[in-house]
């Protein structure tokens, strides 16, 4: 992400907040689900809670690609969330069939997001020296 | 792409970071361009030729001609 463009500081505008809400969003679930025996549609919406802020936090990206006028900076970013994808689907799969058929621990499906994150990330600084 | 970025720049005395500003992108956009690992697309080509009052052929070499 290029903070100092226009739509960096736009992302960063909207992505603070939401990570804000996503914080008080998952202490609130969890407390909920701790002190109170939830059933239900409440449960449901409770548990649902949480995943929003992430929802939203997939369409400010989305948000940033549409905006960014600085075309290499997109491009760095496009590129390094292919790898994301890459490899947050490569995880899973081989996961997914270790599951299968050695039954090791599953994987929440939730981790796809922190994973595809987490990738994106590591990927950007090599992503960006290939271009020096 | 091959390209005279760094030679037109020189002979104005601009600093890349001096580029990056009349061209609106950042200081990153310009040195990638300029070492030729990034290529433009052809709306920035215009911009760059028009900044430089040269056509796009005669600061952008793709090796074909």
């Amino acid at each position: 992400m290029n903070n100092r463009s226009p739509a960096g500081r736009r992302y960063l505008k909207r992505f603070i907040p939401a990570m804000i809400v996503y914080v008080i969003s998952i202490f609130g679930a969890s407390y909920g689900f701790k002190l109170f025996d939830l059933t239900g549609p409440v449960a449901w919406a409770v548990a649902i809670a949480p995943a929003l802020p992430i929802l939203a936090v997939i369409a400010i990206m989305g948000l940033y690609i549409k905006e960014e006028t600085d075309e290499f900076q997109r491009n760095v970013l496009v590129e390094s969330m292919l790898w994301g994808f890459g490899i947050t689907l490569a995880i899973t799969t081989v996961w997914g069939f270790l599951e299968m058929y050695v039954h090791t621990p599953g994987l929440q499906s939730f981790w796809a997001f922190p994973i595809f994150c987490a990738a994106m990330g590591l990927a950007q600084p090599f992503v960006r020296r290939r271009y020096r | 792409m091959k390209n005279r970025l760094k030679v037109l720049r020189a002979e104005r005395d601009w600093s890349q970071a001096d580029l990056a500003d009349r061209l609106e992108v950042s200081r990153q956009t310009i040195n990638a361009l300029e070492t030729g690992k990034y290529d433009p697309s052809l709306p920035l080509a215009f911009k760059i030729a028009r900044l430089f009052g040269q056509p796009i052929e005669a600061i952008f070499d793709d090796g074909e001609a």
